[in-house]
C-alpha cells in the first residue's frame, strides 16, 4: 500500500518517449518506481504542437496544450513531463492564457471547454530536486557515481521563455547539476550548456544541427568531461544519434556517450543497464561505464 | 553585389502590418533601442541575412517585405535566447513567430521552403495521428522535398535500436483533436481569431 503522503503525478512522455526516446521513458519509470514516486499516464494525451505549431499558429499550439493540460485533470497530481520543449510549451500555455482574458476565451472556444490553469506543470528534475529533494534523493543512492566527470546540457528551452515562471534561473541554472552532485557524480564548469542545439531544423536542414551541436560537443570535450547528461529527447537525438556524422564531418573523434538523466540517477539508484535502456544509445556507454566502474 | 539602397518615404513604409505583428506578438517594436543583445546570442544570427535586431529595426521603420522576402524568420530556431537576455523587454521570439503567422498565412515570398514544408507535414501529422510519428515524417519530407537518399544511414541502426517505430497506434482522441482544427478554421472565417 502506498502511504498517504507519498508522490503522485499525472505523467505526460510527449511523442518522442513513445518513439525514439524510448530509453528515457523506461528509465523514468523504473526510476520513478525505485524512488516509491508514482507515474500515471495521462490517458490518450496528444502532440503538444511542440515548435512547428506555435511557429506558425499561436491559436492552434495554445489550443493543442490547453486540451493536454484537460486530459491530465482527469488524473490524480501534478502534471510531470519529460520532454524540454513539451514542458516550455504547456508551461507558457498556462502562463499566456493566465495573463490573456481574450486569447483564453479564443482557446476555450477551440477547445470547448474550460482550460485548468492552477494545475502545476513540472519538469522531472523538479520533481527530483524540489519534491523528493536532494536530501532523499541522495539517501535512494547504493552506487554513488563518483569518478564520473558530466557536462551538464540544459538546453534553450528548460529554464525559457523568460517571463513564464520556470525551472530555475534563465541564465545561470543549477538544477541538473545539483541533482547529479546528490548522486555523488562530479559536474564540470562548461560553456555551451544553455545554448540551443538546433532540433527545430533537425527535419528540414540537418546542416545547421551538425554545426551547431558540434559546437556544443567541443566545448563538452574541452572542459574535460567523460559524458553529456540531457533531460531533453530532442537534445539527445542531436548529441548521441548525429554524434557520427558530425565526427565525419569535422574530421574529429568524441565517443562522448549521452545520458539522459533518469538512466544516471537510476544507475546510481542501483538499476540494472537493461531497466536504464542502455543500449538503445547510439554512442556505446559501456566502455566508459567499465572503466569507471560503475557496471 | 551590390547593396539596394533603402529608400524611406511614405510608399515605402507600412506601419499597419506592424501594427498587427505587435498584437499578435504582445510586444511593441519601439522599445528597441539597437543594443544588438539579440542578435549577439541568437545561434542563428549567421544563418540569417537580418539578424534580429535588425529585424526589429526593419519593423521600426516599416520595412516588413524585406524581412518576409528573406530567409531569417525561417532560420530562427525559437530558442527563446534574444527575449530572455533584452534589456527593453522586447519580446523577440514571439515577433518571430507572428512574422511567420503572417508570412504562413499570405503564403508569401519566402527563400525558404524546407522548413516550411517540415512544418506543414508536422502539423498534417497531428491531424492525422494525434502524436507525431517520426518515421512517417521522416520518409514524407524526403519524398516531398526530393531529397530520397537523405539519413539513410541513420534509418537501419535506428530501427534495429527500437528507435524508428514502424507502426504508429493511433490516437482515441482522434475526433477530439479533428475538431479543435476545424473548430479553430471555424473561427477563423468568421473573422474571430487571427
Ligand atoms: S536586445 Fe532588445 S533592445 Fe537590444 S537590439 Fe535586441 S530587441 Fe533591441
Ligand atoms: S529565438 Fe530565434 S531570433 Fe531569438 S535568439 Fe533564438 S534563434 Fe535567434
Amino acid at each position: 500500500m502506498t502511504p498517504k503522503n507519498a508522490l503522485r503525478y499525472a505523467y505526460y512522455p510527449g511523442c518522442s518517449l513513445h518513439a525514439s526516446a524510448g530509453e528515457y521513458d523506461l528509465s523514468t519509470r523504473e526510476l520513478f518506481k525505485k524512488l516509491n514516486i508514482g507515474l500515471t499516464e495521462v490517458p490518450d494525451w496528444f502532440c503538444c504542437g511542440a515548435t512547428p505549431a506555435h511557429n506558425v499558429d499561436e491559436l492552434l499550439s495554445l489550443s493543442l496544450c490547453a486540451k493536454n493540460l484537460e486530459l491530465a485533470e482527469q488524473v490524480e497530481g501534478d502534471l510531470a513531463v519529460a520532454c524540454a520543449a513539451c514542458f516550455s510549451r504547456l508551461k507558457t500555455t498556462q502562463h499566456i492564457l493566465s495573463e490573456s482574458e481574450f486569447k483564453r476565451q479564443q482557446v476555450e472556444k477551440a477547445i470547448d471547454a474550460p482550460v485548468p490553469l492552477n494545475g502545476n506543470v513540472k519538469h522531472l528534475l523538479d520533481i527530483l530536486a524540489r519534491d523528493l529533494g536532494l536530501k532523499r534523493l541522495g539517501q535512494a543512492v547504493t552506487k554513488p557515481l563518483s569518478g564520473l566527470k558530466v557536462a551538464c546540457y540544459y538546453g534553450c528551452l528548460l529554464t525559457r521563455p523568460t517571463d513564464v515562471p520556470n525551472l530555475d534561473c534563465v541564465e545561470a541554472p543549477t538544477i541538473m547539476e545539483d541533482v547529479l552532485q546528490a548522486v555523488g557524480a562530479e559536474t564540470v564548469a562548461w560553456s555551451h550548456r544553455l545554448e540551443c542545439c538546433g532540433a527545430n531544423f533537425t527535419l528540414s536542414r540537418p546542416g545547421v544541427v551538425v554545426q551547431l551541436s558540434h559546437a556544443i560537443l567541443d566545448s563538452a570535450k574541452a572542459a574535460g568531461a567523460d559524458c553529456i547528461m540531457v533531460a531533453c529527447p530532442l537534445c539527445h537525438g542531436n548529441l548521441d544519434i548525429r554524434q557520427k556524422e558530425i565526427e565525419g564531418v569535422y574530421g574529429t573523434h568524441y565517443a562522448m556517450p549521452v545520458f539522459y538523466i533518469t538512466q544516471l540517477v537510476g544507475l546510481a539508484a542501483g538499476l540494472k543497464a537493461d531497466k536504464l535502456g542502455l543500449d538503445a544509445l547510439i554512442v556505446n556507454p559501456m566502455p566508459l561505464l567499465k572503466e569507471k566502474q560503475l557496471i | 553585389m551590390k547593396k539596394k539602397k533603402m529608400l524611406l518615404s511614405a510608399e515605402t513604409m507600412d506601419i499597419s502590418f506592424v501594427r498587427k505583428v505587435e498584437a499578435l506578438s504582445g510586444t511593441s517594436v519601439r522599445r528597441c533601442f539597437q543594443c544588438g543583445k539579440c542578435s549577439a546570442g541568437c545561434p542563428m544570427a549567421t544563418f540569417m541575412e537580418h539578424p534580429p535586431n535588425r529585424v526589429v529595426r526593419l519593423l521600426q521603420l516599416g520595412q516588413w517585405q524585406r524581412i518576409l522576402a528573406g530567409r531569417s524568420i525561417w532560420y530562427c530556431a525559437s530558442c527563446e535566447t534574444c527575449s530572455t537576455r533584452c534589456p527593453n523587454k522586447v519580446h523577440l521570439a514571439s515577433i518571430m513567430d507572428a512574422l511567420r503567422k503572417l508570412s504562413w498565412d499570405a503564403e508569401g515570398p519566402s527563400k525558404e521552403s524546407y522548413v516550411q514544408l517540415a512544418n506543414k507535414l508536422f502539423l498534417q501529422n497531428i491531424r492525422t495521428y494525434g502524436r507525431q510519428y517520426e518515421m512517417r515524417l521522416a520518409a514524407v519530407f524526403n519524398v516531398k522535398s526530393g531529397q530520397f537518399l537523405k539519413d539513410l544511414m541513420l534509418g537501419p541502426k535506428l530501427i534495429t535500436k527500437g528507435k524508428l517505430k514502424m507502426f504508429h497506434q493511433k490516437n482515441k482522441n482522434m475526433t477530439e483533436i479533428e475538431k479543435i482544427f476545424s473548430r479553430i478554421e471555424e473561427m477563423r472565417k468568421n473573422g474571430e481569431a487571427l
